[in-house]
Parts: C-alpha cells; sequence; structure tokens
C-alpha cells in the first residue's frame, strides 16, 4: 500500500473508531452499550405518601402448592359460566366478574421443573 | 506534478469512501434505539402469554440500588448510558433478570421508587387495543428495543402500572425460579375481582378464586396450567392504599434476607410470616423506598396450607 492510499484509509479508521469509542466504554463491572439518543421510557415512579406493607400474618398472596381450595364462588354453575355473580370483598356486594375456570380443574400451582441448562 | 495529481484523483474517492462511511456509522450509532439485551438466550419461538417475564426498577440512586441488589441477591450489573439517564441490567448467574434505571427526581417533587411488571404477550398493539377497551390508560406508548422486543406500559383501570412486552427472543421456558430470580407477581386492588376480569380480558387468564381466612378476596391468575400471578383485595381500608403490582425473589431463607436488607439500608414492610404455599414471605423496601416481596420455595415446606 503506497503512502497516500495509507493515510487516506487510516484517516477514515481514525473517525470511524472514534465514533465507536464514543458510543461504547469499559467499566470494571461489565461492558457498557450503546448510547441511544432515544433513550428507554419505561421508567416509572409511583405517587408518593401510600403505604406498601403492614399486613397481618393471615393476608396471603402468594401461590398454593396446586388443587387450594376454591373460594365460594356462586351464582353461576362453577363449570365456567359466564353469567355468575361472586362474593364480592364490598360487604357483600358482587365485583364485576371474571369468568372463573371450572370447578372441576385444580387450582395451578408455579412451575416445578428446574431450568434445563 | 502531474503524477500526484493522478494520485490524487486515483485516491480522492477511497478516502472520501472511508469518511462517508465513518460519517454514517456516528449517524448510525447516534441514531439507533437504546439496546437492550434479549430476554431469552438463545432465542426461541416459545411465547407464554401472561407470563410475567421481567421487572424493571426505576431509582434516583442506581449505585445504591446496584449495592442493595448485589448484595442481596448476588446480581452482576451491565450498565447502559443513554442520553439522560443510565440503565443497568442485572444478571443472576450470568442471565438477564431485571433492569435498574436511574431517573432522576425532579427538584421539589416526591415520587416513590417501584418495580415494574412486564407481562407477556404475542402482539403489543392488539393487547393495547383491548386493555384500553377495557378501562386502562397508556403511560408510555409502545415501542420497539430491537433485541427485547416491543413494549408498552399502560394502567390498569384502578391505577396498577405494568408494562406488556413481545419478546422478539420468545419468552423463556416454564421453570421453577432459582434463588435470586423472580418468582411470583401478585396484583394489589380495591376489587381484585374486576380487576381479574380486566387481566383475563387482556392475557386470557384462566381464574380460580381462593379460599381465604381473612375475609378478603384473593384470586389466581393462570396461563399454560401455571400460577402467574395473583390479583388481591388490599389489606384494611386505609385511604393509602394504592394498587400496584409487587413482584417476589425467590430466596433461601426469608428471615435472614430480610435482616440482610435492614442492614443494607432496606426497610420491612411486611415481616416474614408463612403463606399459602407453606414458606415464608416478606416484603421489604430497597433504600430508595421500592416494595419488593421476597418468598421461599423449597420442597420440604408444608403442603398444608396454613391455619
Amino acid at each position: 500500500m503506497n503512502g497516500v492510499r495509507f493515510r487516506w484509509v487510516a484517516a477514515g479508521f481514525a473517525v470511524l473508531t472514534l465514533a465507536m469509542l464514543n458510543a461504547c466504554a469499559v467499566t470494571g463491572v461489565g461492558v457498557e452499550g450503546t448510547v441511544g439518543v432515544a433513550g428507554y421510557d419505561a421508567g416509572y415512579y409511583e405517587p408518593y405518601g401510600y403505604e406498601y406493607g403492614g399486613w397481618g400474618p393471615a393476608y396471603r398472596v402468594g401461590p398454593g402448592r396446586g388443587g387450594d381450595r376454591r373460594g365460594d364462588w356462586h351464582g353461576g354453575d362453577q363449570g365456567g359460566d359466564h353469567g355468575g355473580q361472586r362474593r364480592g370483598d364490598r360487604g357483600g356486594q358482587p365485583s364485576r366478574s371474571y369468568r372463573p375456570a371450572p370447578a372441576s380443574r385444580p387450582t395451578p400451582s408455579i412451575p416445578r421443573g428446574p431450568r434445563a441448562h | 506534478m502531474s503524477s500526484a495529481i493522478t494520485r490524487i484523483r486515483t485516491l480522492l474517492p477511497q478516502g472520501l469512501s472511508a469518511l462517508l462511511l465513518s460519517v454514517i456509522s456516528i449517524s448510525a450509532l447516534r441514531a439507533a434505539s437504546f439496546e437492550l439485551p434479549p430476554l431469552n438466550t438463545p432465542a426461541s419461538a416459545e411465547h407464554h402469554i401472561g407470563k410475567v417475564v421481567w421487572a424493571d426498577l426505576v431509582t434516583p440512586d442506581l449505585a445504591a440500588a446496584e449495592r442493595f441488589y448485589g448484595g442481596l441477591f448476588g446480581w452482576t450489573f451491565q450498565t447502559i448510558h443513554t442520553g439522560d439517564s443510565d440503565y443497568a441490567v442485572a444478571l443472576g448467574d450470568g442471565r438477564p433478570v431485571a433492569g435498574l434505571l436511574h431517573k432522576p427526581i425532579p427538584a421539589g417533587e416526591h415520587r416513590q421508587s417501584a418495580w415494574l411488571t412486564f407481562i407477556a404477550v404475542r402482539d403489543v398493539d392488539a393487547a393495547k387495543r383491548v386493555a384500553l377497551a377495557h378501562g386502562a390508560k397508556t403511560v408510555s406508548d409502545a415501542r420497539n428495543y430491537p433485541l427485547r422486543g416491543r413494549q408498552a406500559v399502560l394502567s390498569d383501570p384502578e391505577g396498577a402500572v405494568f408494562a406488556i412486552l413481545a419478546s422478539s427472543s420468545g419468552d423463556a421456558p416454564d421453570f421453577l425460579a432459582a434463588p435470586g430470580e423472580w418468582i411470583w407477581s401478585s396484583l394489589l386492588s380495591r376489587d381484585p375481582g374486576a380487576e381479574a376480569a380486566f387481566y383475563q380480558e387482556v392475557f386470557g387468564y384462566d381464574v380460580f378464586d381462593l379460599a381465604s381466612d381473612d375475609g378478603l378476596e384473593h384470586v389466581i391468575l393462570s396461563s399454560d396450567d401455571y400460577a402467574r400471578a395473583s390479583a388481591n383485595a388490599s389489606p384494611g381500608d386505609s385511604k393509602r392504599r394504592h394498587p400496584h403490582w409487587l413482584n417476589f425473589i425467590r430466596v433461601d431463607n426469608t428471615t435472614d434476607k430480610v435482616a440482610q436488607a435492614v442492614a443494607s439500608g432496606g426497610r420491612v414492610l411486611v415481616e416474614p410470616h408463612v403463606d399459602r404455599h407453606g414458606g415464608h414471605v416478606a416484603v421489604i423496601a430497597d433504600p430508595a423506598g421500592a416494595p419488593l416481596g421476597l418468598m421461599e420455595w423449597t420442597d420440604t415446606d408444608s403442603k398444608v396450607e396454613p391455619k
């Protein structure tokens, strides 16, 4: 490669390298990625001043082991009926109803098996 | 002289081509969308609609959050700089587990740091249309992140915020979460029956109502014959309750992790206690106040529902 051509190509690579360095950097904890002018817009702050805990021990939100006792659905045939009403949590007032899974189906649990490697 | 001019004429196009390539590269890098890692490696065509597949924390202090979560769960982090904020991908055993987004809180405002729950869909725009038709509102419009997929942030009819995500690498197969990974998600709401109806419309869940000893309504949201989440009537009647999603990380020992969290600047929101599956759960807040659940899940836990 002659000298002039080398200088042109080298200049091009230099500019390209600067562009890459501008976009990426390496830190002690991992590789840092692309600079995006578009950024990330999924971050959402909740409103301040609300209570997020304070439950008693009888309040349970977790899954069961499968086959857990069903609640006292009534008003439908407990077989996937769409028109019934269920016990609400507001003094017996029925809430707008979902379509319950048939009573014959056991309540499912979370996946059991380990991750396949 | 003429020889030099000839050489310049010959080499000028090559030089300009190199320069043009460089300019194009700069522009492409600058214009590129914010690049997030794929959810699933290797990619697959497997999808599990209704499964909670990701969570993002928004925090005003990313360094503090990394110290807290890294110490508590052994997560490591890959930080991605954006134009005006930083995003750290948390890795558990080398796999992406969560995202931590640094986002300053405007001066004079009070905001609550929080985890955002991502639920899998196949078509974000279609799911969003159904959600909006049933009372949801748009928080962040649908947007593509090439390796991750397309996502949007919505609030449900009660105002609980969640995200929908169509992963471009597919959804991970179903397996029992390892310690340090998400194992469960719960929606706390004023009217779980109505909320369950909404989420059933959007994600096609099978809904199982549960017997409870607390007089409150609890339901399981299920897809693929697996429990994906629960919807629960908020405990108590305080007006300071705000409908929200709460995600749980699997831990080996809830009590120990709670103590470690407190020693690291966190707070206890719900003391460890036995939950429906027979193992202990607790709720903590990280140093910035973001609520987070901890849940044991072992084969030795009682399989009898606690009284």
